[in-house]
């Protein structure tokens, strides 16, 4: 019997409440993705490469798991709320009937562990079969090839994952039964108690709302123009931008007020109880509605970043594959093997040399001085390193790209790829020049950032690519850096890249030159994408699923409350039509209260992100920023509709159910 | 009261829920008119089907079968904007537990049948002064339900069932959640509407002392009409006419082998 009923329950619970169900499951497909994160083929071969780095990003991930399964539980929470609201008659009657407290409590947690062990039966077939095609993908998107694919099954994700949910479930349902224990049980069969509408005063209402008006505007104006690193600043902003929502809503639902009272004299048909009944939401539920709209605007800020790392991996283009250090003969003789040479499309050496020249970079530090923002890279501006004009052509050649050509009295200034761009750039449109041992020499306009070597650890700040006469003169060094290869295109696309690296590092690594290659450069530059745009892309998933299903939810349970009043409407002669509209119109506008504070935030908080934190990824075009952000925003836009239809579907639901409940109850 | 126009009538009504073995006859074939101006009561013990009677009245429940003629059109052939506009129009309803929206204010309220209809608070506003003014609600017009008492929440109830100036007020038990004082003051106004202007009132009580500003009751017992009191509003006091009410409810019990 105990079981039959607790059967019965939990499937009436599912039913009725398809979006908290639906939320449940891909939060445990969410948790199983980034627990298995460690099992995945990209990340073992990863920790092969750079298992220091996926190391200390496996330490990482419990921290990640805890944060998320601290959200989730809000979000169990308040459906469970949300649930077990609309049973308290049921449960008073129980009580009266003389039913056990505890007997109540085993009944409403095997309930839940019924129900979370359905949603697992769900969520963690769909999960493992997720992370199979995101394996697959990534592998055959850098290049790994299938071949090394084994299907995985990590029995310690699957393991958290269930302890995990199971835990976040019956906790929540703890809190929840211990406000049950204080409730007398005539209380419980009363049904729903109602906060009654009550207002503030009328300044304190402005001034509230005012206050966080400008609070957000002052987080606005620190982010846009005065956040130049993280400092104590980073704090002010996120306290005046927090402080900032909350005040907004708190003062809102007093704003509205005043907004009904004004056009009350004019409005027709349920407006003003349309207008009523979201003041009251916004009233009781502010609190709920700020950390939502907090929650999207992380959610936002999470996926802009996480793409933006994932474009800056792919603007990261392959210059060489090998870069070999040692004596020419040598280098001569490895490349002479029959099977190197078959693998090999160029090799060339690299000259690049420290110099003791005396580089007067003073025009070119005012240059960049007289650049907005460009203090502190004219403060730390200097020159001590020249490359050959000749190798830097061929790195150019071998990537297929135009040559460079000078002059015998012009240079061109290099900087490594990961520095800043922008801004030397600009200083070298303003037709610069510096002065070498106290000769003249102009500077392209342009700067060079392609990778010189395979590696992209070994990193170089600044040179200048000379001509190769003057680089003969002031070069210390007058052997080849090292020499770099190229590995033949048809070689590549037969085994794929990752494969003809191998192989090749395979062969080098039986003689006795050190080399880089390429390998360890996709390593840490897929570590970054995988890392860091995973981690925040999931982060921001998640943020998002949960702050819509709790404005979903908070709205439902708020219809729920007040079901009464809809009846009521019905006798004064409005139609169920009526009711839907305005119903539809109510959860719109909930919605887009919360959305609209955090768009804008995130407007201003990405923007800021971009032009003065991370900078845009080097060489990434605004359009394709741009479309990157439509298609965010598309997807975006697309989550909010969807939720907003469930949460309208759900709601008519409780209109139509009204409508026969009240004829089959008028007896 | 107009003794010739018959603002309501009600053939042979039945109500039935369940099926077959487990069916329950909540009426069995009641039969009255209302007239223009009357103030009708019904009373019966629990269970004796006056809620479903009003209810079906009201249009909240379909009569299985028999007919409901308001002025000489069937509510059964009303759909759609037809029956929201009887709901809202024709009938005004008055609940045990006021039913006000207690996030709206009291003048909200009020205005609601008026703005279903597409009549704005503006228009109202001459309607809702006199109305609350009739019903000592004025100050408190700008309030909500919570920052009032039972008594002005239940006139604030009755101004929003009155003001679309329905042609018949359904009021179920609408003194069953006020104390004596409030009732009395209740039921003082409605007895006025009904007897200045005329207003038409159907109201299902228990309570003698309500039902005693009635200018006629049904008894109903198990579905049926089982008795009728008429009350000479020229001759008659409510005090006298109360004694007489409770003696008939102190019969009810014993069936209607005992009334005289």
């Amino acid at each position: 019997m105990f079981f039959k009923q607790v059967y019965r329950n939990a499937a009436k619970n599912r039913k009725g409440n398809g979006l908290f169900f639906g939320s449940l499951v891909i939060a445990i497909v969410a948790f199983y993705t980034l627990l298995s994160l460690g099992e995945q083929d990209v990340m073992r071969f990863l920790a092969t490469i750079e298992s220091d780095a996926v190391h200390k990003l496996m330490l990482l991930l419990p921290a990640v798991y805890i944060l998320s399964l601290f959200f989730v539980f809000f979000l169990v929470y308040f459906s469970c709320k949300y649930q077990m609201d609309d049973r308290r008659t049921e449960f008073g009657m129980y009580l009266m009937l003389g039913m056990k407290r505890r007997r109540l409590f085993s009944m409403l947690f095997g309930e839940t562990l019924w129900n979370s062990l359905i949603s697992l039966l769900i969520g963690l077939p769909v999960a493992l079969c997720l992370t199979e095609v995101i394996s697959l993908a990534t592998a055959k998107l850098v290049g790994l090839g299938i071949v090394g694919h084994h299907f995985t099954l990590s029995s310690g994700a699957i393991l958290w994952t269930i302890s995990g949910y199971i835990i976040v479930q019956l906790l929540s349902m703890l809190i929840l039964c211990i406000s049950l224990v204080r409730t007398e049980p005539a209380e419980l069969i009363r049904g729903n108690s109602q906060k009654a509408q009550t207002e503030m005063s009328n300044r304190k209402s402005t001034v509230t709302f005012i206050l966080g008006i400008v609070l957000l505007l002052f987080a606005y104006y620190l982010g846009l123009f005065h956040l130049k690193d993280l400092n104590y600043l980073t704090f002010l902003l996120l306290l005046s931008g927090i402080v900032g929502t909350f005040l907004l809503y708190r003062g809102l639902g007093e704003f509205l007020g005043k907004r009904i009272r004004r056009k009350s004299p004019t409005a027709k048909r349920l407006t003003t109880f349309t207008n009523r009944q979201i003041q009251e939401n916004v009233i009781h539920q502010y609190t709920a509605i700020t950390i939502s709209s907090l929650l999207l605007l992380v959610a936002l800020s999470c996926v802009s970043f996480g793409i933006s790392l994932w474009l800056e991996r792919t603007t990261d283009t392959r210059s060489t594959d090998f870069s070999i250090f040692g004596s020419e003969s040598e280098i001569h003789d490895i490349l002479e093997q029959e099977d190197v040479r078959d693998m090999i499309k160029t090799s060339y050496p690299l000259y690049l040399s420290p110099t003791d020249a005396r580089i007067s970079v003073d025009e070119f530090s005012e240059a960049l001085r007289k650049t907005e923002g460009g203090d502190n890279a004219a403060k730390y501006l200097s020159i001590d390193y020249i490359i050959a004009e000749g190798s830097y052509n061929d790195l150019m050649h071998a990537m297929g790209k135009e040559r460079i050509s000078l002059s015998h009295t012009q240079t061109a200034v290099y900087s490594s790829p990961d520095w800043e761009d922008a801004l030397l750039n600009a200083a070298l449109k303003k037709d610069v020049s510096i002065q070498i041992n106290g000769s003249k020499y102009s500077l392209l306009p342009r700067l060079y950032q392609d990778n010189i070597v395979a590696d992209r650890a070994i990193t170089l700040s600044n040179a200048l690519i000379v001509p190769d006469t003057l680089y003969s003169t002031l070069a210390e060094e007058p052997e080849p850096y090292c020499t770099n290869i190229n590995l033949k295109d048809e070689t590549v696309e037969q085994m794929g890249l990752m494969q003809a690296i191998t192989k090749m590092d395979g062969i080098l690594s039986k003689t006795d030159l050190t080399y880089d290659s390429y390998l360890s450069g996709i390593g840490r530059n897929l570590f970054n994408t995988v890392s860091a745009s995973y981690l925040t892309i999931y982060l921001g998933i998640l943020f998002l699923l949960i702050a819509n299903t709790v404005i979903g939810l908070k709205y439902l349970i708020q219809q729920r409350q007040n079901r009464h009043r809809y009846r009521t409407l019905l006798m004064l002669g409005a139609s169920t039509k009526e009711l839907c509209d305005s119903v539809k119109r109510q959860i719109k506008v909930f919605f887009s209260m919360v959305l609209v504070v955090a768009v804008i935030s995130s407007i201003a908080a990405i923007y800021s992100m971009f032009s003065v934190l991370t900078g845009f990824p080097p060489g990434t075009s605004i359009r394709t920023v741009i479309t990157f952000a439509a298609i965010v925003l598309a997807v975006f836009i697309i989550t909010e509709i969807l939720y907003i239809k469930i949460v309208t579907r759900t709601a008519y639901r409780e209109i139509y159910a009204l409508e026969t409940e009240e004829r089959r109850n008028a007896s | 009261m107009d003794t010739t126009e018959r603002i309501l009538q009600v053939k042979n009504l039945s109500k039935t829920y369940g099926k077959a073995s487990n069916k329950t006859e909540a009426l069995r074939g009641i039969t009255f008119d209302v007239l223009k101006g009357e103030f009708l009561g019904i009373m019966g013990a629990s269970g004796s089907g006056k809620t479903t009677l009003l209810n079906c009245i009201a249009t909240m429940t379909t009569p299985s079968s028999g007919k409901i003629i308001l002025h000489g059109e069937e509510l059964s052939k009303f759909h759609g904007t037809q029956l929201s506009d009887y709901r809202g129009r024709e009938i005004g309803y008055l609940f045990q537990e006021f039913e006000l929206l207690d996030n709206m204010t009291a003048r909200e309220n009020i205005v609601l049948p008026l703005s279903l209809h597409g009549m704005t608070e503006g228009e109202a506003e001459h309607k809702i002064q006199e109305i609350a003014s009739k019903l000592e609600i004025t100050d408190v017009l700008d309030k909500f339900p919570s920052q009032m008492s039972g008594g002005q929440k239940q006139r604030t109830a009755a101004a929003r069932a009155l003001i679309s100036n329905p042609d018949l007020v359904l009021a179920d038990e609408p003194t069953g959640a006020l104390d004596s004082r409030n009732s009395k003051t209740l039921m003082d106004k409605l007895a006025e509407f009904n007897w200045d202007l005329d207003k038409t009132i159907m109201m299902v009580t228990h309570d003698a002392n309500a039902a005693s500003y009635c200018s006629r009751i049904l008894f109903i017992q198990d579905g049926k009409l089982f008795h009728e009191l008429r009350r000479n509003t020229q001759t008659e006091s409510t005090e006298d006419f109360y004694g007489r009410i409770v003696t008939v409810m102190a019969q009810l019990g014993g069936g209607s082998a005992n009334v005289l």
